[in-house]
């Protein structure tokens, strides 16, 4: 069905333009900004929102969710290796902020995340078992040797190794030895590493093949991100099946977080007095930082924002299974309130002022919206 | 028995590394004597190591294991480089990039040896003792009182902050206690604590509501809802966080008013203050009121500096994972400061096997009451946990990486360029 006569994407839209309409109300009665004009900015810019939006059948959400967001961090594909290309391609310093909070963003919901916080660490251990090699594998025994616990039954490890294989899709072959050297007993070894297709992209930067040697290095550019994109573009291509991704918790997750940077992509950059100590402060930088209105935070209005912008994410990313997960429940409520505070290096405050550092996702997006004001007005 | 003494650890910590210089001097010997046409054959190279490994006579099982596998790893390197060099650059010139990097090695060697001296005499000028302080001046400053150290830590953020706020969250978390007790003991912060704290920072800039200063007339400070941080954590995730946030909110300058209320202390007010974190605003009816203008780091490194202020009383992970940065930082920057990039052997020093044979003692001096003053008594020695702290080190932040560059760039000019 194309998006035009798709009802439930129409009513999607409606619900996000009368959100802005509440949205402004509630800003009009209320001003928590200190720089002059910010509220007024703020207004400004969610009245253009409601102009805009809805044209096109909701032209700014497809291209800005579709071909932006979701290329970056959450490919819209089958193929495995391209899901993790894009995600590894989108990595910049910044960036990395963004993916980090992708996983650490799960953290309000504890047992059913996948990337929960346990398994962090097991992410560091997965980049040094991968480091301390020459070979681009992980062998079983080593990674029982380096982590194994002679407290907790091998059984653990032995578990955990299982669960990282099967997260990161990793494939294993076997070596047999007959008679092994120390006790003349016959061993397996088990070799994991990664699938030849994704070997081929990391070794444009990530890993350094020597062939005369027949070595593989990783380069100091490994690190645990590049396992973080992994996951993603794991969840990415398995993203119509709940249960293997994590369910309602996840579904929640990713669309809060994207639902924030499609947000804070359309925030206005304030025009702020030169006296204004933000300036002077040495963690602002003016060349890739913008001093964006706060009042969107205040719960009263980013209730009647979020709540349809998630929605939207959700239907883009995983049509009616995905939105079907989007419950207004409570708990929901919680987790989505709990999502503005997040991406914290890259929405930051400096002196009560919220600033965003200007990454390219950010960037895009709102060139997006840019372009199509100035046709607007051009026309 | 524990060995806590100087003298004890002092030992502990140069029985590896003394084992390590001699192997690659004596390797320097035989390469420099070696004709380089003979490097063409990497046999010759087995044979030599064959040869030399038959001359161990060490009776230390540990110690001779260590020096095999050191010497097997040093050999191995510098085949590979000659076969994957030998068809391209001439046989002498590879000799003499050989001895170059075997020269850096063992220069670096000589000064992790020497870091400091067994009876601490002029530790002033030791190298240890200027590394830490160089050190402790960016990520734990020492002061009299917890606005001295803020200030210090302050002047330092804008280029470190990330690895500030990295030395406070503990790899090890989930051991840690939120509340002890023994109320005065700091633990690190684990990521949802780091979560509550930026919740704080971002409640306060945001909406705060304004009561009396408990302390002082006429002043109206910002206060915030206690359950509006923890209202988002579903499944009571967050339980032990609320459960403890009497000792956390102590640990960020603040306090608990009527049991609701979120609020800064009296000396936190003074310090934001300062600081440009507080405006004041006088109002019609004459009352002061402190505006709120937080920055992300405002409260992380008060915690930072109260731990600082109190650190004869931080928690075991705390200390562990303080020491184990500043061992890594200044074992990694004297590298940096000696080796080039290209040094082949750069991969033994930063090798698992031989970080945890050094480190763990590094670790135990940099506690001594000259250097950082922590409970040395905490240094785990269980090679378990050796294995866990040290996992970190694959998890490497770039601001991190930065310092180590800048610790290596600080040793030239201190100690070649003067």
């Amino acid at each position: 069905m194309s998006s035009e006569q798709d009802p439930t994407w129409n009513m999607l839209l409606k619900d996000f333009i009368s959100g802005l309409d509440l949205a402004i109300q509630h800003l009009e009665e209320r001003d928590v900004e200190r720089i002059p004009g910010a509220r007024e900015a703020l207004i400004r810019r969610l009245e253009n929102m409601r102009t805009h939006f809805p044209k096109n059948n909701g032209e700014i959400f497809v291209k800005a969710i579709d071909d932006k967001i979701q290329e970056a961090f959450f490919p819209n594909t089958k193929n495995f290796a391209e899901a993790f290309k894009k995600v590894l391609k989108s990595r910049t310093h910044e960036q990395d902020y963004i993916i980090n909070e992708l996983i650490n963003g799960f953290v309000t919901s504890k047992t059913k995340a996948i990337a929960s916080n346990t398994q962090t660490p097991i992410i560091d251990r997965m980049v040094e078992a991968f480091s301390t090699r020459n070979d681009f594998h992980i062998v079983d025994h080593q990674f029982y040797a380096m982590f194994g616990d002679p407290n907790k039954p091998r059984k653990f490890v032995q578990n955990k190794l299982q669960e990282l294989v099967d997260l990161f899709g990793l494939v294993s072959k076997e070596l047999v030895v007959e008679r092994d050297k120390r006790r003349s007993e016959r061993k397996v070894y088990t070799f994991y590493t990664f699938p030849d297709e994704i070997l081929t992209i990391l070794e444009e930067k990530y890993i350094i093949i020597d062939n005369e040697l027949g070595y593989a290095y990783v380069s100091e550019e490994f690190d645990r991100n590049v396992f973080i994109c992994l996951f993603l573009a794991n969840i990415a291509i398995k993203r119509e099946n709940l249960k293997e991704i994590g369910g309602e918790y996840t579904v929640n997750g990713i669309s809060a977080i994207f639902a924030l940077i499609l947000l804070l992509s359309f925030m206005p950059k304030l025009r702020i007095d030169e006296n204004n100590p933000i300036l002077r402060d040495p963690t602002f930088n003016e060349s890739n930082m913008s001093v964006i209105p706060k009042s969107w935070m205040m719960r009263q209005i980013l209730d009647k924002l979020f709540e349809p912008l998630i929605k939207i994410i959700a239907y883009r990313l995983g049509g009616g299974l995905w939105l079907s997960n989007i419950i207004d429940s409570d708990i929901n409520k919680k987790i989505h309130n709990q999502i503005r505070f997040l991406l914290k290096d890259v929405n930051r405050w400096i002196l009560g002022e919220l600033v965003r550092v200007e990454v390219p996702i950010f960037v895009e997006i709102s060139n997006i919206f840019q372009e199509i004001i100035i046709g607007a007005e051009t026309e | 028995m524990v060995r806590e003494k100087w003298t004890d650890i002092l030992p502990r910590y140069q029985t590896f590394i003394s084992h390590m210089k001699p192997i690659l001097r004596e390797t320097r010997r035989i390469i420099e004597d070696l004709d380089a046409d003979l490097l063409y054959d990497t046999e010759v190279l087995d044979k030599i190591r064959e040869e030399e490994e038959r001359r161990n006579v060490r009776k230390v099982r540990a110690l001779s294991e260590f020096s095999a596998m050191y010497r097997s790893n040093v050999y191995e390197l510098m085949k590979d480089f000659i076969i994957k060099y030998r068809d391209r650059i001439s046989l002498i010139d590879i000799k003499d990039y050989i001895i170059d990097f075997l020269q850096e090695s063992i220069e670096a060697l000589t000064i992790l040896r020497n870091i400091t001296n067994p009876d601490q005499t002029n530790l002033e000028k030791t190298y240890l003792h200027i590394l830490v302080k160089y050190l402790e001046r960016i990520l734990f400053p020492r002061g009299s009182s917890i606005k001295i150290i803020y200030e210090k830590l302050l002047e330092h953020a804008p280029e470190y902050y990330e690895s500030q706020r990295h030395i406070l969250k503990t790899h090890t978390h989930y051991r840690e206690d939120l509340e002890h007790s023994d109320f005065f003991i700091i633990p690190g912060i684990s990521p949802k604590v780091y979560q509550i704290i930026n919740n704080i920072t971002s409640f306060f800039n945001l909406d705060p509501n304004y009561g009396p200063f408990p302390e002082r007339k006429n002043q109206e400070i910002p206060m915030i809802l206690k359950n509006d941080v923890f209202l988002p954590y579903i499944d009571s995730i967050a339980n032990p966080e609320e459960e403890a946030i009497t000792s956390i909110a102590e640990r960020i300058g603040m306090r608990l008013i009527d049991g609701i209320f979120l609020a800064p202390k009296e000396e936190l007010i003074d310090l934001l203050k300062d600081n440009n974190f507080l405006r004041t605003k006088t109002q019609a009816d004459g009352i002061t009121r402190y505006i709120p203008q937080f920055s992300n780091e405002t409260l992380i490194l008060y915690y930072l500096a109260f731990a600082s202020r109190r650190r004869g009383f931080l928690s075991k992970e705390l200390i562990n994972w303080i020491t184990i940065n500043f061992a890594f930082l200044i074992y990694m920057g004297i590298l940096k400061w000696k080796l080039t990039d290209e040094n082949i052997f750069y991969s033994i020093f930063k090798d698992l096997q031989t970080n945890e044979k050094v480190l763990p003692y590094l670790m135990k001096l940099i506690c001594f009451p000259y250097y950082l003053g922590l409970d040395k008594t905490k240094i785990r020695d269980s090679p378990q946990y050796r294995k866990e702290i040290f996992n970190f080190i694959g998890a490497q932040i770039d601001n991190l990486t930065y310092l180590i560059e800048q610790v290596g760039k600080f040793c030239y000019d201190k100690f070649e360029k003067s």
